[in-house]
Parts: C-alpha cells; structure tokens; sequence
C-alpha cells in the first residue's frame, strides 16, 4: 500500500493588488539531502474526479509556477522519479496567487501490511509457486463482485480505491483466464465479472513477457492475480418449433432443439415438409446440425474456405430439380470438447427419405448437313429413396505444433423408382422417323464407408511444415430392373416399316474402393519465398456390371443376353508429384509451379476375361500472379494448364440398350486433351467512396479435345463416338460495378458480361463449328431502411446468338429477360409483410414456339408475439398466380433442347414458429 | 546487442543514481513500442457472442490469438514522430489479409509545444494528412504504479471520442508528454496504452537514448489534407450501412 505523505495545511492568503487570474508556485526541495529538484511534475487535478487540469515541471532551483488557473477545488500532485507522492487539496478564488512554498519529497518508503493467515487448509492450496484460492470455499452475498470475494481471502487486502495487495506485494497485474484485465473500463467490468463466476483465485508472480518469449530470465516479476473462470457458467437448453399446413396435401413441421453444458452440446431435429424442405439450413446447420464436420483453411492469399462433408440431395436444406417432392428427416448430433479445447469429438446420426413425383417434356432439333430432325420426348417419374448416415470427427491439438483429425462416415440406403418415357422423333417434313415407347422400374440398395486422417506438422523454423492426408472410401450399389419398350421405325413414306420389342431384366451392380495419399512439405528459402513439394498415391478400383436377361417364360427372366451384359473389373494407380515456388512480399505474390500424374489403367472383362491397360502421364503446370495496390484494390493473372486422359467408356464403351435409339461406339485411338486457361482479373473497392468495380476475362482453349462424333441415319437412330478435335476455344468476361446512389440513398449495382464459345464437333463425319455468343446485362437497386422495409429490385437482359458450320442458314438467335422484386415491410402491431416477384420472359423463335413467359409470386404476412418475439404466426402464399413451372434451354453444337418439367406449384399455408431457450446467460 | 545497451544504461542510471537527489532525466530518444491485438476477441465482439456460430468457431481455430506490429516513436524534447518499426517474427500461423493492422503506413507528427499534430493516416484506399490541434483527453489520474521497459509509469485513465475508455502507463522520468498515436496530455511520456473496447495494447518494449536528427522528427507531406472532424464525418457517412461494427471501424481508424 502507497503511503502518501501527511498533507499539510494551508491558510489561503488573497492577494488583493496582484493578477487577474489565479497562479500556484513553489518550490520543490527533498527533505533529506535538502537539495532543489528540477523536473518535478507538478500536476493540478480536479478534485472532484481526479483528471489532470494543467501540469508543469519544476525549473533548477526547484521553482514552478502554475500560471493562468480558473478559481476551483483542486488536487495538486507533486511527483518525482523514486520519491513519494505530495498531494494536497487547493481552493483556488478569482485573481488568487497561491505559494506552496517549499514542497518537501521523501524517498519511498515500503511499508508491509499486516498479513493475517487464517489457516483454511481446503480453501487455500500452493501449486508451485502459485497460491490457489478456491473461491466457492468463501461465502458470499448475493451479486457480489470479485473484489468482495478478493477481500475474505486471508494476505490480501483491497483497499477503498480498489487497489490490491497479497502477501505484502502491491499486485499489478489481473488476469481473467490468463489474459491480462484492464478492469478500470466500466463496459468491460460489468459485461464480465460477477464472483460466482470465478472458480479460483490464483496468486503468483508474473516473469516478463520478454522472459516469457526468450526463455531467458532478465528477474523482472510481477505480483499477479489471475481469475479462473467457471466453466459450468454455460448450461441450458435452446430449440424451435414450426408447424405449419394448408389445403391440399400441403405440410411443413419441425421440431429442432440443443442442449449445452460447458463444451457438451447435444442436439436433435426432425423434419416433416411438403413443401420441399429437406433438411437444416445453413443457419440450422451451426446450432442443431453437426457444426464439427467442418473444416477451415487459409489460403496463400489470406483469404479463409470452409468445407463442409457430404454434398448429395440429401445433404441439401431445400429440394432443387425435377419432381414434387415430400420429405422426412430426423438427426441426433453430439459434441464435445476436452482438454482445454485441444481435443473435440463429434458424433452424429441422421436419416432422410424423400418421395418424388414428377414428369416432364423435352423437344429437342438434331441439325444435321442435310436435314432436320425433331424429337419430342414426355416423361413421368416416380422415386422414393432413404438414407441412414453416421458421421464422426476427433479433433486433436497435441501441441502447437502438430494437431491431427480423424474422420468417418457412414451411409446405407435404399432407391426404388419407375419411368415412362414416350418418345418420337420427325423429319424436316414433319413425317414420323421413329415412335418409342418404354417403361423402367428398379429396386436399389447402397452404402457406403469413408474414413480419413489428416495430420499437421510445424517446426520452430517459420515457413517449414509437413502434412499428410489419407482418405479411404468404399462405396456399393445394387439394382434389380425391368426394362420394357417398344419401337416402331417409319420408312421414308411415312410407313411403319419395322418395329421391335425389349423385355428385359437388368441386374445393375457396382462397388468402388479406393485409397488417395497426400504428403506435402514446405520450407521457407529465403525472407517471402517459400517451396512446397507435395507427393501423392492414388489408388482406385472398381467393379461395374450390368446383366440382361430375357424372358424364357412370363415372368421368368433366366436367358443372359450377351450382347447387353457387361462385368468390367477397373483398376487405377496413380502417382502424382509436384512443386510450387511462391514469391510473397507485402504488395505481391507471384507463384510458378506444376504437377505430374503418372497414371496406370486396367480395365478387365470378366464376362470375355479380356484385359487391356493403358498409361497415361498427366500435366497440371500453374502459374499465378497477384499485385496488391492497396487492401481492396488488386491485379490478378493466372495461368492453369491440364492434360485429361480419355475414360474408359470412351474408349470401350459397355454396350448398352437402355435407348435403343442412341447406340455409343468406342475408340481405340483416343489421345490426352490438353486444356489451357488464362485468366485476369482487376477489381478495386473505395469503401469511403462506397462504389466498386471489377473486371474480368477467361479464355482457355483446348488441344485435341475429346469431342463427340455423331452419325444419324435415316431412321432417326444415333451412332456416338469420341474422337479428338482441334480448334476449340471459349472465352467469358464480365465487367460489374456498384455504387451507393446517395440522392436517393440506394445501392446499386451493374454487370454486363459476354461469352463465346467456339465448339467443334463432327455430325455425320463432317467437322461441325458451333459459335455460341451471349451477352447478359444485370441491374440490381437495393434499398433499405432498418427495422422499416427493405427493396430489392433486379433486373436481368440476355440475348443468345448460335449457329452452327454445317447448316449456316439455320441460327439460334433470342432474347430473354428476367425481372424481380422484392419487398420487405415491417408494420405496426409487430407484423411484417414480404412479397417477392420473379418474372421470366423468353422470346420465341421458330424452334421454341411456346409461351414460356412465367410470373411467381410468393408472400408472406407474419405476427411476432410472446416475450422477446419468440412466437410468429405466418400466413404464406407460393406462387400465388399459379405459373410455375421448370424450364431450360440447352444449345450445342448438333442439338437445341428445351426442357420444360414440374415443380412446386401453387399452395398456401398457415404456420405457427416458436423460439424457446433456457439458462446460458450467464456469461453473456 | 547494440539495442540492449540502451536500456542497461537506463538501468544502470535508475540502479546507481536512486539514492541520490538528483534524478537523470531523459530528453530525447526513440521508443519502440509492440501493439499487440488479441484477435480472438475482435472475432468475438463484431461476430456477437454467440458461440454456436460454426464460422466464428473455425476462424478461431486457424487465426493466431494475438497479432503483434512494431513502431517507433522519435522524440526530442517538444516533438514526437511515431512510424511503423521492424518487422514483427512471423508466427505459426498467417494473419489473414483482412484483419492485418491497417495502421502500419501511417505517420504521426506530434508537436507538443505548439499543440498540433500532423498525421499521415492510410484510411481505406486513401491517404489523409491530419492537421489538427493535439486530441484533447481528459485523463483522471491514479496513484497506481508499473514498470514498463524498466522504467516506472504512472496509471491514468481517459476517454476519447465520447465513449472509448483508455488506459495509459506514463513515464515523468521523460519530459516530452507525448505518447504512441493520438495518445498525448500527461505529465511524462505515454509508455503503455490499452483500449479495452478495440482489444489492443500498445507496450514499449525498449527505451534507447540515442541522438535525435531533425531527419527522425520530419513532418509528413503525403494525402489528402483534413481534419479529425472532417476524417470522423467521412468515416461515418462511409460506413453507414456497416452495423454495429460501424463504431469499431471508426474507432480503430481515428485513433
């Protein structure tokens, strides 16, 4: 404790013929050696909160004067280095000269408290040279602070000021969980320290940081107290609850809740929808969903990737595709962590199943050099498919050096389905070529195991690492199928001339197992420079069959077809090297490097035991370069080159006659294609100016691209088969701004963008160059006031140019437009209105002649209620005028396609959200 | 070892001069001073407090906790000049561009006779020239007491633009009152500040008594000529539709 010197007293003498304002002087003497000090400070501080007024510093005879003062009640603060404090109180009237006179310091003198040990065996223990005080042993009232518990600990003292002292030594230093508290900010104290939140009290002294960082003792220590924090603080229980229906078959209810205590989280949900929900969204996902299968990384340029496991339909939060979809799913996930957070486990189980409707048109115009050909397909799907998947992860920071996690999963399911298809495909002459008619069903299992480990390694040298991957999957499905369809092929009269049947069962198995192996090391060369060698095997097999039988009597398939079975064992071994050397100084980073795949085919018949084997050696050289102007401006550009073997089936196709119509033939000799891509890119953010700009431009271009060589004979029937071609190219670009438009204090943001594609293919042994130009203009305007209403408007203008060498007197040429508007309005009462609109507008051209222009429009009135808004009612519309539908249009170089399929259509609906939550403030 | 000697000299004269009345005073020298951010917290206080945020989770398992850049501070006896120093160790792990200290590029001039400042400050994509008069802070003085780099500070706490608590370490054995940043107004030279609210401290690691050339103390030319109020004005109208970390933005720009 600070002892101050006896304040002396003074009587104010007021200077009547002297000054306007009013002035202190003096003069500051030591009482020992009886010598003047220079430099004392000489502060004046108010007295009603101690903030420094004026200060100034003694001259060398020790004189000061303090000139210019306003009348008021002051503290003067007389300081100097290794002497103790002079303070005294001063009452300071108008036009008032004050002489301290001879201000006498004293060097320091320490005085020790009294230390009172009240023996408290189990409260107090010594680990170290840490005194531990275990703060539940003390009691307390009620909302006490840590300084009241601080107070009953025996060799510590607070005093008025709150100034600490234990065992005799002043503290200096106060921890909270081993980081240093500056608790003298009001905003920090009360968001973080209440007493019963302390675990324990622990009383040591500090060594410096620098002793710390170097491990070399330089005897600097400092007395510190450090507050343990309880754990437990966390525990309590939150979830959500919806349910919701309408007419028509429409339902969507789910149930999702967490429970946490300290690190453990336990969490369930399940979900029962109509309307196309099928699993936790994004948001969902951190709070009921198995937040532990994630994985973050940074790269070279700083910028941070998330990945997440899974990725299938079932993975999704909403249903996308064809079909009209009901959905169940339900998951438990578990967390927790240990060990001062080094090591975490996650567990998790889930199960979905989703039965789909659907059905659908496709017409498509095959363009051949001397004809025409039209086809029209109608379809209607049934599936029903269901998953069972476990999925655990073991996070383990051993040190800060190295840290390991271990993953697997698990999945077991089942598909069922049926189709009908009806096709027909006409002549330019509109005449009939040939009708097909057929049906699918099949009955399918799968399952599957993934398991892999990663391990990180740093070493003391900065920039040298190792890690290494291994990933292990297994994957199996089983289908059993009847194929039924019938084809009628017309002469060119118009006459069926021909037709034939196909009653086949099919027995549809594949099993995949494969092993991928990583090691990467880096070092740093020099200061910015660092090289990274990495080294991979890849193993692959896998096993495809496809049996055919006939029938030898009704329903009685026993006669293998040999024609359609197949039963192809493949094996790849792939070895694959590489290097990157990276450049990285503050405004740069420039790095240059590639890869080699050494890859080793196998494809085995194990129908005509036959075996052929291929090797191919694969190139992936990169190089990229990126100049910061300043943290949001920047000049990106980079070069990606890859080789691609042909894959087996282009080589040696499986026959197969699920469309009897499009008949695919191999090739023997298939070379690598060699892909090429330049990119450059500019982009520059003003945040205070608030706009942006960027630009970008791709072009890639292909050598020897494997491309497909169709021939179509008269009777409408397709040959396919993969040849390599030259001259393929294709470049995208785009060159977007947005601004924030202050008049009318509304962001907007523009991008226009143009695409070219030069695809070259072979249509019935003639070279075939498709262009394909496209050019998009997007316009969005955002406007917002918070917590009133929120605008989006957007609208998107394309325009399609196609044609193709062989036939120039046919082009592909149209517009399209898409227009949207969104509007968010929150009323009184706690009620919020939203509508959004989304129009599609297509041209029509002398191919797509049917009204594809369509208007969806979705709304929502919701009612919060209950405290804290926890409740919402919500009356909801979808597709209030009833046009949705699914729509694409597909231009390549010998067919135009236009897919038009059902969707969620029309429905209404009434639902009820409730938001509870239990306990877990108490940190917070 | 040439920048150690320094401070044994000042050991050396605090060891061997204590018992004696006069006190060797320091009127001119550098001063390097290491900010450290804890960036776990920042994550935490522009993300919200809510730890089920599987983002905010992950980020803190690649970000380092603590980012640490150096500066130095020139001064003689009315003039301070505080730059970026030398280059922080690289750590274990990389500070992401995005949350790396903004601050490294500027420049501040402080002249504490005239009571004016001239601040170079990397703001966004621009660069402004503050001439101003020196920030005005209350301080409430304490009787608490530090070492920082061997040498004993005193505890003062303030307040800046309306609402940020600091909390400054000064040394009286140093006569210039100035201080890192905007930091200046007490009886000595500012050794120490940590603004709790931004989750950073400013420690002096070293004091070194070197000799002073008019060159170290040169007043910043480059920018866009400004004033903290117009900078405030600025930043506030930019950052508009930023939220809650708005203020903090401001905040770590006006500082």
């Amino acid at each position: 404790m600070k002892k101050l010197i006896t304040l002396l007293l003074f009587a104010l003498s007021i200077n009547l013929c002297f000054a306007q304002k009013a002035s202190i002087k003096g003069k500051v003497t030591d009482t020992l050696n009886k010598q003047n000090l220079n430099h004392a400070v000489v502060s004046l501080l108010y007295s009603r909160d101690s903030v420094l007024y004026k200060f100034t510093r003694s001259n060398e005879s020790g004189v000061f004067d303090l000139k210019n003062v306003k009348a008021g009640k002051y503290l003067a603060l007389v300081s100097y280095p290794s002497y103790a404090d002079y303070y005294d109180t001063i009452t300071l009237a108008e036009n008032t000269e004050i002489d301290l006179g001879k201000v006498m310091l004293t060097t320091k003198i320490h005085l020790l408290s009294d230390v009172t040990v009240v023996q408290k065996i189990a409260a107090i223990r010594m680990r170290g040279d840490t005194i531990v005080y275990k703060a539940d042993s003390f009691k307390l009232r009620e909302g006490a602070s840590v300084e009241d518990l601080l107070k009953k600990f025996p060799g510590i003292q607070v005093d008025k000021n709150g100034n600490i002292t234990a065992q005799g030594t002043r503290v200096e230093k106060v921890m909270v969980d081993g980081e240093e508290f500056f608790g003298d900010d009001p905003t920090i104290a009360t968001k973080n320290l209440n007493a019963k939140m302390v675990n324990e009290v622990q009383v040591f002294d500090k060594k410096s940081d620098q002793t710390t960082f170097t491990g070399i003792d330089d005897g600097q220590t400092k007395r510190t107290i450090n507050l343990k924090l309880k754990d437990d603080a966390k525990k309590g229980w939150f979830g959500k609850v919806e349910i919701g229906a309408g007419p028509q078959d429409v339902w969507n209810n789910s149930l999702m809740a967490n429970s946490f205590k300290k690190k453990r989280k336990f969490s369930a949900y399940g979900i029962a929808s109509s309307t196309g929900k099928t699993g936790l969204n994004w948001d969902e996902k951190g709070k009921f969903g198995d937040g532990g299968n994630t994985d973050m990384q940074m790269n070279d340029d700083g910028g941070m990737y998330m990945s997440w496991g899974g990725g299938d339909n079932f993975d999704n939060s909403n249903y996308w595709g064809e079909g009209i979809p009901k959905s169940w799913s339900g998951g438990v996930n578990y967390t927790d962590k240990f060990n001062n957070d080094k090591q975490s486990l996650n567990g998790s189980y889930r199960y979905s199943k989703i039965i789909n409707n659907g059905g659908g048109k496709t017409i498509s115009q095959s363009i051949l050099p001397d004809t025409l050909f039209f086809n029209n397909e109608k379809r209607n799907v049934y599936g029903n498919k269901d998953r069972h998947a476990i999925n655990s992860s073991y996070d383990w920071m051993v040190d800060s050096f190295f840290s390991a996690k271990f993953t697997v999963a698990g999945t077991k399911g089942t598909i069922n389905g049926t189709s009908n298809y009806y096709s027909e495909a006409l002549n330019a002459n509109n005449q009939f070529v040939n009708k097909s008619k057929r049906s699918n069903t099949s009955n399918g299992d799968n399952q599957s195991f993934k398991s892999s480990l990663l391990l990180r390694k740093r070493f003391k040298k900065i920039g040298r690492t190792i890690s290494l991957s291994i990933d292990q999957s297994w994957n199996e499905s089983n289908t059993d199928g009847l194929l039924y369809s019938v084809n009628d092929y017309f002469n060119k009269l118009g006459i069926n001339n021909r037709s034939d049947t196909t009653d086949q069962k099919k027995i549809n198995g594949s099993n995949n197992k494969s092993i991928n192996s990583r090691l990467s090391y880096t070092e740093q060369l020099a200061k910015n420079t660092t090289l990274e060698v990495t080294y991979g095997i890849n193993l692959n097999q896998y096993e495809n069959k496809v049996l055919s039988y006939d029938k030898s009597q009704p329903e009685k398939y026993d006669l293998l077809n040999t024609k359609y079975s197949n039963d192809y064992d493949f094996k790849i071994f792939t070895n694959r090297v590489g290097s990157t050397i990276r450049f990285n100084p503050k405004k740069l980073n420039v790095s240059l490097g590639g890869d080699i795949a050494f890859a080793n085919f196998s494809q085995k018949d194990l129908i005509k035991d036959s075996t052929s084997k291929y090797t191919y050696t694969n190139l992936f050289p990169r190089a990229n370069f990126t100049y910061k102007f300043n943290a949001n401006k920047r000049l990106n550009i980079n070069y990606n080159g890859s080789t691609r073997q042909p894959s087996i089936q282009q080589i040696q196709p499986v026959s197969d006659n699920t469309n009897p119509l499009y008949v695919q033939v191999g090739n023997a000799f298939l070379k690598q294609e060699f892909n090429h891509r330049f990119g450059l890119s500019f982009n520059n953010y003003q945040v205070l100016k608030n706009r942006g700009y960027y630009a970008n431009i791709n072009y890639g271009f292909t050598e020897k691209a494997i491309r497909s060589n169709q021939t179509t004979d008269s009777v409408g029937k397709t040959i396919s088969q993969y040849i390599n071609a030259n001259g393929n190219y294709n470049y995208r670009s785009s060159i977007s701004y947005n601004a924030k438009l202050q008049k009318i204090d509304a962001s907007i943001y523009v991008q226009y963008s143009y695409n070219h594609n030069n695809d070259i293919g072979f249509v019935n042994g003639l070279k075939n160059i498709t262009k394909n130009n496209s050019q998009s203009l997007y316009i969005n305007i955002n406007k917002e006031k918070e917590k009133v209403y929120n605008l989006q408007l957007g609208s998107n203008l394309s325009y399609n140019m196609s044609n193709s060498s062989i036939r120039p007197d046919i082009t592909t040429n149209y517009w399209s437009a898409n227009f949207n508007v969104e509007l968010n309005i929150q009323l009184p009462w706690k009620l919020e209105l939203n509508n959004e609109i989304e129009m599609e507008i297509r041209q029509k051209t002398s191919f797509f002649t049917g009204n594809n222009n369509v208007t969806v429009w979705n709304g929502f009135l919701a009612k919060k209620f209950l405290k804290n808004d926890k409740g919402q009612l919500r009356l909801s519309a979808f597709d209030i005028l009833n046009q949705n539908r699914g729509y694409s249009r597909n231009i390549n170089s010998t067919t135009i396609t236009e897919n038009t399929y059902q969707q969620l259509a029309q429905y209404f609906m009434l639902s009820f959200v409730w938001n509870f939550s239990k306990g877990g403030a108490a940190l917070k | 070892m040439k920048n150690l000697f320094p401070i044994i000299f000042v050991l050396f004269l605090l060891a061997t001069l204590k018992p004696q009345a006069q006190q060797v005073f320091i009127a001119k020298g550098k001063i390097e001073f290491e900010k450290q951010t804890n960036m776990h917290k920042e994550i935490d206080d522009s993300w919200g407090a809510d730890d089920d945020n599987i983002w905010k989770q992950n980020y803190k398992k690649i970000l380092p906790k603590i980012q640490t850049t150096y500066f130095d501070l020139f001064f003689n006896e009315e003039k301070t000049l505080y730059k970026v120093g030398r280059d922080a160790p690289q750590g274990l792990q990389k500070v992401p561009e995005w949350m790396m200290d903004r601050t490294t590029d500027n420049i501040i001039y402080n002249d504490l006779k005239l009571n004016q400042t001239t601040s170079q400050k990397n703001v966004f994509e621009s660069n402004f020239l503050i001439v101003d008069s020196l920030r005005k802070i209350d301080w409430r003085i304490t009787s608490d007491t530090r070492t920082i780099a061997g040498i004993e500070c005193r505890k003062a706490i303030g307040k800046i633009m309306d609402s940020v608590y600091v909390i400054a370490f000064y040394a009286d054995i140093i006569e210039n009152s100035g201080g890192p940043e905007s930091f200046t107004g007490l009886p000595g030279m500012i050794l120490g500040i940590a603004v709790p609210r931004l989750n950073t401290t400013w420690f002096a690691t070293k004091v070194e008594l070197v000799e002073i050339k008019e060159t170290d103390l040169a007043i910043p030319k480059k920018g866009k000529k400004s004033n903290y109020a117009e900078l405030q004005q600025q930043l506030k109208k930019s950052t508009k539709d930023w939220g809650k970390n708005a203020e903090r933005s401001i905040w770590k720009m006006m500082i």
